[in-house]
Parts: C-alpha cells; sequence; structure tokens
C-alpha cells in the first residue's frame, strides 16, 4: 500500500487557535437569529406533507435505482464498487454467471438497506456502468418492519428515474 | 559475489544470476510479466525493460546476466517511456473489462498501468481484436482470451513442469491465443496453479468464479491438511456482513523446501470442508455426562486424529495418562495409493503422521475390550464397535454418547511434521 502524507492546512497562530473560526461561524448564526426573530413573517415554512416540496432538482439524492440496458435488462454487472465505495457498507451483493449472452456477470442479489444508508451518493460515484443512481426524487419511505426498509434488486429495478437523463 | 549498481545503490549479489533475479531480490520496482520464479525467462513480454550504462538500448532484465561494476537503471524518463509503450502495446486488444474479472485487484496489468501506465488509449474499443471469453479448458480452469498477453507462463508450466502439454498458442500476431488441442482438455492433478501463474485475469478459477472480490479477503498463512507433504499455503477468508466467517480459496505460499511455488488442486479444493456441516455448538449437559461416562469406565482407548497439531497431540498423551487410557490412531484410513506421486502428493492423507510415529501411538484397531472409546475427530470412528463413545468433532454427523465441537485446523494454531520422502 502506497501513503501519500498531505500536508496540513493553515499553520499560522490565527488557525492554530481556532477562536476566530469560530468566532466568524457564531457570528452568521447571530445574524440570522437576529434577523429572523426581527421579521417572523419572511421566514419559509412547508406544511408538510399536505404540501408537497416543489424544489427537488435533477441533483437532489433520492432512493436508489438500478439502470436497464436500451433492451431493459439489468445493467448492473455486480463489480463491487459500490458496495466497497459505501462508507455504511449496506449494499448487499451477489454475484453470478449471466447466460443470456450480454455479458459474463449479473447480480443474482442487489439489496440496500437504506435504513444503514447515509445517502452519501458515493455508489453513484463509484459505478462504472451507470448502473445505480440517486435521481429517483424519491424522499420518504414508509415501512412497519426493518426489513420493509431494505429495497431488494425487484424495487431498486422499478424505481424510475423522475428527470430527464 | 559481484557488485552492481542499480539507480547508483550499490547492491551485493552472486555471480551468474540473471538481473531480474537480483532486482526482485533486493526489492527493486521492476515490471514483469512473463519471467517467473519457478518458470525462469522466456523474454517474450518485453516489460522488465532496464537501462544499462554502455549499451545503446534498452535491455531486458530477464535476459542479462549480472557483470561485476555493472550501472543499471529502472527508473528515468526514457525508461518510463518504453515501458509506457510496451503496456499500450500489450493492452491494444484487452477488452478492459476490470468490472467483470475475478483477477481484478491482484491483476499485474492494472498494477502497472497505475503505476506506469496512465496513457490515453489510441484504439477504441470497436477497433479491438475480440476472442472467445469464458472457455471452460477443464480442471476447473477458465480461459479468457482476450485478457491475455500471451506471456506463455501457463503453457510452458504444462510443458516443462507438469510436462502434460495441455495448452499451446495458436494463431500469429493479433489473433494469437491460448487453446487446448482440439478434443482434448487441460487434465492434470495441478492444473489450476496456471490460475495463479497467470499475471492478468485469461486463467481464473471456475471454483472462485465471482464468489468474492479479492479486495474483500485476508490471507492467513497456513499448511495443506491433504495429505503428509504439508504444502504451504494462504487460506483466504472473509466474513460478509451479518455473515459468519468462510475460506474462499486455498492458495499456495512459496517454501522452496516443501512444495515451491505450487500445491495440487485435491489440496487447494479442500477448503470446502472447513465451511460446510461443521459442528459448532455443544448441548449443555454435554461436559457433564462426558465426565460421567469416564469415570465410569474401566478401560478407555483414546483415539487421536493424524491432523491435530503437535501441541495438541501432545497434550492428548498427557490426558490419556491421567485417565488411564490407551492411545491409538488407526491409520489405513489415511492411506490412499491412488492419491501419491512424483511430484508433491503423498499416499498417506493426513497432515502429522510423522509426530504420531515419533509419539509410538498404536496405528491399529483399538481391541475389543476397551468399554469406552474417546475419539479426537478420528475420521474413522464409525466404523468401530464399542460400549459407548465420546467423539470431539468438528463435523456434524458423527454417531456417540456425547458429541463435542472442535475447532478445525484453519482455527487453531500449532506444529506439524510432514513427511517428504
Ligand atoms: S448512498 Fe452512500 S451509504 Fe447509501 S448505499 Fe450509496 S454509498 Fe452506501
Ligand atoms: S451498481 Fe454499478 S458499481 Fe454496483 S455492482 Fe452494479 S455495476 Fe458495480
Ligand atoms: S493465459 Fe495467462 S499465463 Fe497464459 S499466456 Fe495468457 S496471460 Fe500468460
Ligand atoms: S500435495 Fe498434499 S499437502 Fe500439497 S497441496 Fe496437495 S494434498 Fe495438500
Ligand atoms: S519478464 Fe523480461 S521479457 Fe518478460
Amino acid at each position: 500500500m502506497k501513503i501519500r502524507v498531505v500536508q496540513r492546512h493553515g499553520t499560522a497562530l490565527k488557525d492554530r487557535l481556532y477562536l476566530p473560526a469560530i468566532w466568524q461561524g457564531l457570528k452568521i448564526t447571530a445574524t440570522h437569529l437576529l434577523k429572523n426573530v426581527g421579521d417572523i413573517k419572511s421566514v419559509d415554512v412547508l406544511e408538510y406533507p399536505e404540501e408537497q416540496p416543489s424544489d427537488i432538482t435533477n441533483r437532489y439524492r433520492g432512493l436508489h435505482r438500478l439502470t436497464h440496458r436500451e433492451d431493459g435488462s439489468v445493467r448492473c454487472v455486480a463489480c463491487y464498487m459500490c458496495a466497497t465505495a459505501c462508507p455504511a457498507g449496506c449494499i448487499f451483493i451477489e454475484a453470478a454467471e449471466r447466460t443470456d449472452g450480454v455479458d459474463e456477470k449479473m447480480p443474482s442479489r442487489f439489496a440496500i438497506d437504506t435504513l444503514e444508508c447515509v445517502f452519501c451518493g458515493y455508489c453513484v460515484e463509484a459505478c462504472p456502468c451507470d448502473a445505480i443512481r440517486m435521481d429517483t426524487g424519491i424522499f420518504s419511505l414508509i415501512g412497519s418492519r426493518r426489513e420493509d426498509f431494505v429495497l431488494e434488486k425487484e424495487q431498486l429495478l422499478a424505481h424510475k428515474g423522475a428527470f430527464d437523463e | 559475489m559481484i557488485e552492481i549498481f542499480v539507480n547508483d545503490q550499490s547492491l551485493h549479489v552472486n555471480e551468474g544470476v540473471l538481473l531480474i533475479e537480483a532486482l526482485i531480490q533486493n526489492r527493486i520496482d521492476i515490471p514483469y510479466f512473463c519471467y517467473h520464479e519457478a518458470l525462469g525467462m522466456d523474454g517474450n513480454c518485453r516489460m522488465c525493460m532496464v537501462g544499462i550504462e554502455g549499451q545503446k538500448r534498452p535491455q531486458i532484465a530477464c535476459d542479462t546476466i549480472v557483470k561485476a561494476g555493472m550501472r543499471v537503471h529502472t527508473t528515468g524518463e526514457r525508461i518510463e517511456d518504453v515501458r509506457r509503450r510496451i503496456l499500450e502495446l500489450e493492452l491494444v486488444n484487452h477488452p478492459v473489462d476490470c468490472p467483470i474479472c475475478d483477477q481484478a485487484g491482484e491483476c499485474k496489468l492494472q498494477d502497472f498501468y497505475m503505476d506506469y501506465g496512465l496513457y490515453d488509449s489510441a484504439v477504441s474499443k470497436g477497433e479491438k481484436v475480440h476472442g472467445a471469453k469464458h472457455v471452460d479448458l477443464g480442471a476447473n480452469v477458465m480461459l479468457d482470451q482476450e485478457r491475455c498477453v500471451l506471456c506463455a507462463r501457463c503453457t510452458r508450466f504444462t510443458c516443462n513442469i507438469t510436462k502434460t502439454h495441455e495448452l499451446g498458442i495458436i494463431g500469429r500476431g493479433d489473433h494469437a491465443r491460448i487453446s487446448t488441442m482440439p478434443g482434448r482438455k487441460l487434465s492434470n492433478p495441478y492444473a489450476m496453479n496456471v490460475v495463479d501463474l497467470c499475471p492478468v485475469g485469461a486463467l481464473t478459477s471456475k471454483d472462485f468464479r465471482f464468489a468474492q472480490r479479492v479486495w474483500f479477503l485476508s490471507s492467513t498463512p497456513s499448511v495443506c491438511h491433504s495429505c503428509a507433504k504439508g504444502c504451504n499455503i494462504f487460506i483466504d477468508h472473509n466474513a460478509p456482513k451479518y455473515q459468519k466467517e468462510r475460506i474462499y480459496r486455498f492458495r499456495p505460499r512459496r517454501n522452496d523446501a516443501v512444495n515451491g511455488h505450487f500445491i495440487c488442486d485435491a489440496g487447494r479444493l479442500s477448503y470446502k470442508s472447513l465451511n460446510d456441516h461443521r459442528l459448532t455448538c455443544n448441548n449443555p449437559d454435554a461436559m457433564d455426562r462426558a465426565k460421567a461416562l469416564i469415570q465410569a469406565a474401566h478401560n478407555i482407548a483414546l483415539l487421536v486424529d493424524a491432523n491435530l497439531y503437535c501441541e495438541q497431540l501432545d497434550a492428548l498423551v498427557a490426558f490419556a495418562q491421567r485417565i488411564g487410557a490407551q492411545l491409538y490412531c488407526p491409520n489405513q484410513c489415511y492411506y490412499d495409493e491412488g492419491f501419491g506421486d512424483e511430484w508433491l502428493r503423498r499416499p498417506w492423507r493426513a497432515a502429522n503422521l510423522a509426530h504420531i510415529n515419533t509419539l509410538g501411538i498404536t496405528q491399529s484397531t483399538p481391541s475389543e475390550a476397551h468399554d469406552l472409546i474417546i475419539s479426537f475427530n478420528h475420521p474413522d470412528l464409525s466404523s468401530l464397535t464399542c460400549k459407548h463413545k465420546i467423539a470431539f468433532s468438528t463435523h456434524e454427523g458423527v454417531e456417540a454418547d456425547v458429541v463435542l465441537a472442535l475447532r478445525s485446523w484453519a482455527e487453531e494454531a500449532g506444529t506439524l511434521i510432514n513427511i517428504t520422502a
């Protein structure tokens, strides 16, 4: 394994004291607090769930989906890149031989435990095949048992993208 | 001993060795595909280029004998440029399908590309010459012709080492590829070694196929227990999240005094028995019942497995004295005449028979006079009849009055004495 030594940033006395930085942060908080208390009407409030958010953009990381190839088959090749990158270790893959001639390898199981997921999007970044995306715009998942939150391959394949490609 | 200089650093090396050997022994980074310490040089991959002072062009380190005072450079702009171009040539027709390749993570092409490559490919995917993917060569070996770098390690193994000549390179230029003779399969008791020899993902194990990504595995050095030879191995294991620890494969571990770089296929696949049908817990009253049986018995036979470690056997000798039992290790069940051969495999299929001999343990079946047999994982307990039996066992399915779980050899540390003759 190769180790790269990274130089520490900010070696001046001002940086090492931390206090100026803390003071700057507190100043911003205090400014907002005073402004909002002064004019309470101007604070944005969404009356969820009667009112649904309208500002979900295509960069929003919603629930995952597994994408399809042009012929409708699963794009994922069970390479485990997403599972390797996942900081929560919540992607469970079992690989199998693919026999339809499209490719060699596919997932026989692909599950994401959304209770463990931290929605960081690293899996999407890591995928070499554009097989997993978080562009469904789905931000709430309801279930009554823990198992309901473990999304299996079929569910992930059924999720639709909410935005144009 | 002579002195040579590599990157201006002085090295003392044996006279007559290949430059590449000297570099490898001194842990100086040198990329290579076709050279292998067990197979020798072949000089076909050209990856091991170095600069030698006084020579006009870069030379291959695997076909250069060291000379006293030789000044060698393995770094520098010129040599790195040569390497990059050779690597680019090796990868011209390579499919770059690392996501579905089992070799990813331990592949020389990946390593060298990251260390010396990092060029932009001039060949698009559509222009590449394709070969057959997933060809089942036989003997659990899968071939992907597109990934091959034609280093000829596999063919040299079947020609020079097993002398079975199953593999060859057919075709020329872009169409050169590894193949077996028409109608013939790869078939010899050491065939799976070509999977370890192959520096890329062209030859992979059918048994390990898609089972795990290699970077999840931890390796523990150990010794094969499938025969008396005691080949040195690595146990590659992993406990996937929420699952029990499993062994995924055995790989040979170099030991020039025992097995060199290789192991036999039977030994390699023997990991399977360590995963399945394991006895893992005891009945809560098992220990008490065993004690009561031992106290009530008059004439005890203690049966020991010849795969136990020396330390375990020594402790069992002391235990036998303590309870006044007689020690036995019936050995006929370990003998398999057909398994032995001229190279590694020995007909005695147990790892520590030498220590059983040293301890002078009786190697015949216990006499009928015993009223209790206590077995420590002996494989042949079921064929013996006795009034009472206590079985310490690593696996399920043993018939006895009391059965107690035992750790397998892979879960214990200890000493073994092999039989090399
Ligand atoms: S979003 Fe992050 S935590 Fe969730 S599955 Fe992907 S990599 Fe893991
Ligand atoms: S989703 Fe992408 S990264 Fe994850 S296993 Fe499938 S192909 Fe690999
Ligand atoms: S199959 Fe592997 S070992 Fe054989 S020539 Fe090709 S790259 Fe070398
Ligand atoms: S020769 Fe014997 S010790 Fe060596 S790998 Fe084969 S079975 Fe194991
Ligand atoms: S290792 Fe020297 S040419 Fe292949």
